[in-house]
């Protein structure tokens, strides 16, 4: 199973172009969506997830035991395969954790009511909520929320799981532990994490793209992708006054602040004056597509 | 620190538009009231007149109140809303001008927009001449400053004032904003509970008081108004009105100030500290992922139907649980409650709670709060996914659309389903503790759920796609509002009420224990159908449009729509319209084809071009009938009357007669001439005017004055089908009640008139003073009042019915049997027959009936039987009926005349009208009139005995005298029979019951004269004015035989009746020759109060401002009286030209403590009570009474008719 995305477009009515030309084969196991704010990964993830028209282009399941998928016409048929965490979302404030996630799982379609109630308890321990699952939801905290949005996503075994900015509010620990989940997904089930935290991707894919402004400007493995990048990557500590003469002569990928000083990282194919090499990382992939496609980043 | 506060709220408010919205709303408020002259006044009242002015004022702030929650609730609570309060206090501010700026800021902006709604009245008076909508020019007075500036600071300032401090301290102390909408709905059930009380004149006092806005206190300061005060007066500073503002003034400076002196920081910016969930490591080993069961999912129809219920379930208790929703329900409960519980009264008298009261009670203030719950809790569902986010999670699940839109529409059913629950569960509770225990559940069950709920539904339906469409809650809200205002509120302005084209309109029900639904549930079906299908229609649009997804553009939710448009759904859309077309051509042809329709413009046009057409005939000579033999059948299933007749006329004029002029009003009851013949010929027909039902025959041969001739006509008259409106009474399956106007009446009817003078004038009809001739007019004095076509008659006649109906004519029952009818099917007939001469008024009546029997005798020995028959089941008050026609033969058989027949009879007709009305022997007696009246409460006025009373006295007054159709003859009819039900009740509830029913009789004639729309005529010369001849006339001829003695009016009436009583020949009696007998009784001291009273239009203000005892020994004491007498004459246009000089002779009276009489009514005790014959002004009296005296007064049970009745009485101080 695959899912293959060709030439996706999208313009909003306030005349954004969220989408132009999205074209990316994702393979199953876990494939990380890079891309800065406002990249168009929301706008990627919606329409996957079948909340979004597209105006062009298509997007298809291939490889499914039931045949194919059109995921922009057969959207019934893509919601029953579907595990989908919004970057954004909310819950009935009067309602409990547990009784949420029960009506979830009838709305996907699970009749048994037993087999509903050891689905639930077991995703609530699954994402620490078990303690706390007969509160409203009214009453959670900013992370507290965020993984029952993880549970209600997983409810059903899907194949197809798109999880968007899911680490977004967690403390260190409800994210090692989101991220030890998301490896117990099966292998036969396409996962889609799209975020901004490059040390997710790394840790957590297989499989990987980088958007920018709408386009896809890398896609691939991402350790090859960071093997590409081998002996281009330089750094250089110098003071803050003197980050813009760099910019000018060099290609300066990232700037950041270490001890007071900023440390630059400019990409160059031969060796920079005054710069030493470093092993380049993902961090350095991203910014090195990002810069080229919009400019420097400071982070 | 203040005014930079002051200036950036005032700046801040002035760039909302919401600011210019509400001023805009309050605007076309006024300004469409005014230019479509549909104030709160008569016709001689100008548009904008002060007095409309300060009502309109008024009645804006009350709705000023819901833009006063907007505006100043949200200063201070703004600063919450957007978490600016934790910086914003941080900044050099004091408390103090931190809300005094923020008050005062959107305090003056509050003003602004409240002037605005008085520019709409400036504007509306100035372009009214111009548009003239309001069907006359003349009606814009003149605008003066005074009269916008007089109410803005009695009315606006001080009610702004007051609402605007309270929720601006609500929201300062609480610090939530749903405060304000508590409290707006709390200050408008404080106003609504005084329109509640204010049904008892007694409350007066407490409700002036009471309200919130002064509204109560300004109407009944100047209720009296005449409309040429009206048009130049502004309310005197006063009374209950200052008293009322300085009251409210009051509480609002008291919560202003508290609010300045007690707001802190430091409390402002407190945290709430609510209950919050913890989310604790677990200790539990959490299983593996893989290890969880992974079910095959099941995607049926069937799966969708159970997610739908649950979903439903979810989003209902998400409603319920809503404190605002809880809030508004209570309130709503609240009203139901109330209405129910005061129900109808009449004369200040309940009636027993019976189920349909309970049930009707959903049509009153309970509707408004429905109307709320429907707009806004329909968007509360719509939109409750994208409110709270939740939309991103639920519109990825694998359900198909109309899962989570059906549920939501499910989760409003059962809100439509728990509001008709409470119309049951207030009703069932009203009755209970009322202790009337016959619970009617079916008619409980199937108006609730039957017809309740599929109005409110059809409301929802109409919410859910508007809200759906504008996918926005807050401008959904206010589009919905929009839509409800511009269905129902505009037609409204533009007398539209077609109801074919009147969305969600149609279903109007009047039940009936007689009759039960009656005939109203074929119309009620037809258009519930016909706006389900409309309705249907919306809902599968709102589902192709229906918002999934997180893009809301147009494009894409086109591109979704196109997707849903399913062969299923467009099949159903198909088979919608439909239905939709095929009912409105059904109800098309009920209305429009069966029926006739016209709209009110249409409906007087064809008034105006009936006079126009055909006045030249109102005079012209024809027969009059002598005899009268009817043969009536009604078939109550068919809503059918046939009538046939053989009468007997005569050529009473002094010229030949050659054409007869026939009208048949052209409504819906469709009467058709069958047979018509002329001593067995059938006349020629020269004009066939169906359009106004007008005809005229020529006859075979002239006749000649006095000749004779024999008539036969043979009647049919059908309800067929179901009107737009109406409620088709006459002929329905239990309860028919209809007259001899069924047959065609002659020559032309002055009473299809148009009486409005300013349609008269918009139609080009002149103005119209008198309806009949002056009291020396020889065409008026050769008829009687109340019909032209005959004098006296001789009467007998048949009716049948159906075999489970009893049929009832006037007269004696001669002969019952039963035979087949023309049907073929078995018919029980009945034989009337009247012994001596009527007049030619003849009532038919069926229904189902029980009978209570009794007899009277007279004092010649004579037996007269009496009758109730009544619906079974109304049994409570029929000793109650029984005995008032006992007395009422005794008293008026002792006092005026024999009483000329062998049967009196009441008998009851279901409520579609509300009135009583006298036939010669019976007396026709509406459901609601008497026979479900709750007369425990022996205070309340026994007006079953009373109104029985006057329709007996009828029998007397417009049976055996019969007044000529000249002016001021109706006196004779209608004031006689209020004096003798007076004096029947006085007799039976003694001297201390009148002054309660006096007050009603004062309050509807002073409110009456205010009123009207012509001029006020006096007791000798009104021909129309009702409030004269019942109010008016009560009020003097009681004060009369006060004045003069009871045995002296009775005498003089005996020789009047002597005089009068069946008159046999032209000239026939007018108010002169009444009026003449009255006169010669007065004494000759008493003259002028007489010719005062009668002949000219005279008010009295008698007052008495102080009363002083002091003890004089054993129980003894001398009283001080300050009492101030004046005597007022108005011109027939309600101005007053003069003040009387003359004396008036007035009681003055001290008065101990009420007690109660032996039928338990309360009654005053006086210790003195004198008549003292008072010149105009001050005067001291001083009396020694026996006794401790309370209180002290001047005419203190108000037999003079006093322009205010309240300063009669003080209590009396003691040293």
């Amino acid at each position: 199973m695959q899912l293959e995305i060709k030439d996706l477009t999208k313009t909003y009515s306030n005349g954004v172009r969220a989408l132009k030309g999205v074209s990316l084969t994702i393979p199953q196991g876990m494939f990380g969506l890079l891309g800065p704010n406002g990249a168009g990964k929301s706008s990627l993830m919606r329409t996957i997830a079948t909340l979004q028209e597209a105006d062009g282009g298509s997007a298809r399941l291939t490889g499914l035991p039931e045949g194919d998928l059109d995921i922009l016409t057969q959207k019934d048929a893509v919601r029953r395969l579907l595990g989908y965490l919004p970057q954004e979302f909310g819950v009935y404030p009067r309602v409990t954790a547990e009784a949420m996630l029960d009506h979830i799982a009838t709305l996907k379609g699970i009749a048994n009511s037993k087999e509903r109630k050891e689905i639930v308890q077991g995703l609530l321990q699954k994402v620490n909520l078990y303690e706390v699952r007969k509160k409203n939801l009214g009453t959670y905290s900013g992370g507290m929320k965020q993984r029952f949005g993880i549970a209600q996503a997983l409810i059903g075994s899907p194949r197809l799981i798109i999880v968007d900015e899911p680490t977004a509010g967690l403390d260190p620990a409800e994210r090692n532990r989101f991220h030890n989940l998301l490896s117990e997904i099966g292998e036969n089930t396409i996962v889609i994490l799209s975020t901004h935290i490059v040390e997710d991707v790394t840790n957590l894919c297989s499989d990987m793209a980088i958007i920018c402004l709408g386009e896809v400007v890398a896609t691939g493995n991402p350790n090859d992708l960071v093997t590409q990048l081998n002996g281009k990557v330089w750094q250089k500590s110098v003071e803050k006054s003197e980050i813009d003469t760099y910019r000018q002569t060099h290609q300066i990928i990232s700037t950041q602040l270490k001890g007071g000083k900023t440390r630059l990282h400019a990409y160059s194919e031969v060796p920079l004056d005054g710069f030493t090499p470093v092993t380049p990382d993902l961090e350095d992939v991203y910014f090195t597509k990002i810069t080229e496609k919009m400019g420097v980043m400071s982070v | 620190m203040f005014s930079e506060i002051f200036r950036f709220e005032l700046a801040y408010r002035l760039k909302r538009p919401a600011t210019y919205l509400y001023a805009l709303i309050l605007f076309l408020f006024t300004f469409l009231f005014v230019i479509y002259g549909s104030g709160p006044a008569s016709e001689k009242t100008n548009v904008n007149s002060p007095y409309a002015i300060s009502q309109f004022v008024v009645v804006m702030t009350i709705f000023g109140m819901l833009v006063a929650s907007a505006v100043m609730g949200v200063p201070v609570y703004r600063d919450i809303e957007h978490n600016t309060k934790n910086y914003f206090f941080s900044f050099p501010i004091t408390e103090r001008g931190y809300i005094l700026g923020r008050y005062f800021g959107s305090f003056v902006v509050l003003l602004g927009i409240m002037a605005v709604g008085m520019l709409g009245i400036v504007i509306g008076s100035l372009l009214g001449p111009v548009f003239n909508l309001a069907d006359n020019t003349e009606r814009f007075g003149p605008i003066r400053f005074r009269d916008y500036a007089y109410p803005f600071l009695l009315f606006v300032l001080p009610n702004m004032f007051l609402v605007g401090s309270i929720f601006f301290a609500l929201v300062a102390f609480s610090q939530q904003v749903f405060t304000t909408y508590a409290g707006s709905i709390l200050l408008f059930i404080a106003y609504l509970l005084g329109t509640t009380l204010s049904q008892d004149l007694e409350n007066k006092h407490l409700v002036n008081l009471l309200d919130p806005f002064g509204s109560f206190a300004y109407d009944n300061a100047t209720k009296y108004w005449s409309p040429v005060e009206q048009n130049t007066l502004v309310p005197p500073l006063e009374g209950d009105l200052l008293t009322n503002r300085l009251i409210w003034l009051g509480v609002a400076l008291l919560v202003f100030l508290l609010t300045v002196f007690r707001f802190s920081f430091a409390r402002f910016l407190a945290v709430k500290l609510g209950k919050k969930a913890k989310g604790e490591a677990s200790t539990e080993k959490a299983p593996s992922l893989a290890s969880l069961p992974t079910p095959t999912p099941v995607f049926q129809v069937s799966t969708y139907i159970g997610q739908m219920v649950k979903q439903a379930r979810i989003e209902f208790s998400n409603i319920i649980r809503d404190p605002y929703f809880i809030a508004i329900l209570l309130g709503a409960v609240l009203f139901l409650f109330l209405d129910g519980w005061f129900g109808v009264q009449t004369y200040g008298t309940p009636s027993l709670p019976t189920t349909y009261t309970m049930l009707e009670a959903r049509n009153g203030t309970f509707f408004f709060f429905v109307l709320i719950v429907i707009i806004f809790y329909t968007g509360e569902v719509v939109h409750r996914d994208k409110v709270v986010h939740y939309d991103t999670i639920a519109d990825a699940l694998p359900v198909p659309d109309w899962m989570n839109y059906g549920a939501k529409l499910l989760a409003m059913t059962y809100i439509c389903l728990l509001l008709c629950t409470l119309i049951i569960v207030s009703g069932v509770l009203d009755q209970t503790v009322k202790g009337y225990f016959n619970y009617e559940f079916p008619l409980y069950f199937r108006d609730a759920y039957g017809i309740a709920f599929t109005q409110y539904f059809q409301l929802v339906m109409l919410a859910f796609f508007v809200h759906t469409m504008v996918n926005q809650k807050f401008v959904g809200h206010i589009a919905t509002l929009a839509t409800y205002i511009v269905i129902w509120a505009v037609p409204q302005f533009a007398e539209f009420s077609y109801k074919l084209a009147l969305p969600f309109s149609g279903g109007g029900v009047q039940l009936s224990d007689m009759n039960g639904f009656g005939h109203y549930l074929s119309s009620l079906a037809s258009f519930r159908v016909y706006w389900y299908a409309f309705g249907g229609i919306l809902l599968v649009l709102a589902l192709w449009f229906w918002n999934r997804g997180a893009d809301t553009g147009f494009k894409s939710r086109w591109q979704l729509a196109r997707q849903r448009m399913g062969k299923l759904s467009i099949a159903l859309v198909a088979l919608l319209v439909l239905a939709f077309v095929s009912m409105g051509a059904w109800i098309y042809t009920n209305v429009s084809v069966k029926n006739r329709y016209y709209s009110a413009d249409e409906q007087r046009e064809q008034q105006a071009d009936y006079e126009k057409k055909y006045h030249k005939y109102a005079n012209v000579l024809q027969p009059k009938i002598t005899s009268v033999k009817l043969a009536v059948d009604v078939f109550p299933d068919e809503f059918k009357a046939v009538a046939t007749g053989q009468f007997s006329i005569v050529n009473k004029g002094d010229q030949p007669i050659d054409s007869l002029h026939l009208t048949i009003s052209p409504d819906n009851f469709h009467r058709k001439l069958t047979k018509f013949t002329i001593d067995g010929q059938a006349p020629k027909l020269i004009l066939n005017d169906t359009d106004f039902g007008y005809y005229i025959y020529k006859l075979p041969k002239p006749m000649n004055p006095g000749d004779t001739a024999r008539m036969e006509m043979d009647v049919t008259g059908q309800y067929t089908g179901f009107p737009n409106s109406g409620d088709q009474r006459e002929v329905v399956s239990n309860g028919t009640f209809f007259n001899v106007g069924i047959f065609p009446g002659f020559g032309y009817n002055v009473d299809g008139e148009l009486s409005s003078d300013k349609y008269r004038k918009k139609y080009g009809l002149p103005v119209k003073e008198w309806t009949v001739p002056a009291q020396n007019d020889p065409r008026g004095l050769r008829d009687f009042l109340f019909t032209d076509d005959a004098d006296w008659v001789t009467f007998e006649g048949t009716i049948s019915t159906t075999p489970d109906q009893t049929a009832i004519m006037p007269g004696e029952l001669l002969k019952t049997w039963t035979a087949n009818g023309p049907n073929g099917k078995p018919r029980k007939y009945f034989q009337y027959k009247l012994p001596s001469f009527s007049d030619y008024f003849f009532s038919m009546c069926s229904a189902k009936y029980a009978v209570k029997r009794d007899s009277w005798t007279g004092p010649d020995g004579k037996k007269v039987a009496l009758e109730i028959y009544h619906h079974p089941g109304h049994d409570r008050n029929l000793d109650r009926f029984m005995a008032s026609m006992k007395a009422s033969l005794s008293y008026y058989t002792k006092n005026y005349a024999p009483y000329p027949y062998p049967v009196l009879r009441v008998l009851e007709f279901p409520r579609y009208a509300a009135f009583a009305q006298s036939f010669p022997t019976t007396v026709p007696y509406s459901e609601e009139f008497g026979w479900v009246g709750d007369f425990r409460d022996a205070d309340k006025t026994d007006y079953a005995y009373y109104v029985t009373a006057h329709e007996v006295a009828h029998q007397w007054w417009g049976h055996q005298i019969m007044p000529s159709r000249t002016r001021g003859a109706n006196q004779i009819s209608e004031t006689m029979a209020e004096y003798s039900a007076l004096m029947v009740l006085k007799e039976r509830y003694g001297v201390d019951a009148m002054p309660k029913f006096l007050k009603y009789s004062l309050d509807r004639y002073l409110g009456g004269r205010a009123f009207e729309d012509k001029f006020e005529a006096n007791m000798l010369d009104n021909d129309t004015r009702s409030y004269v001849w019942y109010q008016k006339g009560s009020m003097l001829m009681y004060a009369l035989q006060d004045y003069i003695g009871e045995a002296r009016v009775n005498q003089a009436m005996n020789d009047y009746m002597k005089a009068a009583r069946f008159r046999q020949e032209a000239p026939f009696t007018t108010s002169l020759e009444w009026y003449s007998f009255l006169k010669a009784a007065t004494p000759d001291s008493l003259k002028p109060w007489l010719a005062d009273n009668f002949e000219k239009l005279t008010l009295y203000d008698n007052r008495i401002t102080k009363a002083e005892a002091k003890p004089i020994g054993k129980d003894q004491y001398r009283i001080k009286l300050n009492v101030r007498s004046a005597t007022e004459y108005y011109d027939k246009s309600g101005k007053e030209i003069s003040k009387g000089k003359g004396p008036v002779l007035v009681d003055i009276a001290v008065l101990t403590s009420d007690s109660k009489n032996k039928d338990g009514l309360t009654i005053k005790v006086p210790l003195y009570m004198k008549k003292h014959s008072l010149t105009p002004g001050e005067h001291v009296i001083e009396v020694t009474v026996k006794g401790k005296p309370v209180k002290a007064g001047i005419d203190p049970y108000n037999k003079l008719i006093d322009r205010v009745a309240d300063d009669n009485l003080v209590n009396v101080d003691m040293p």
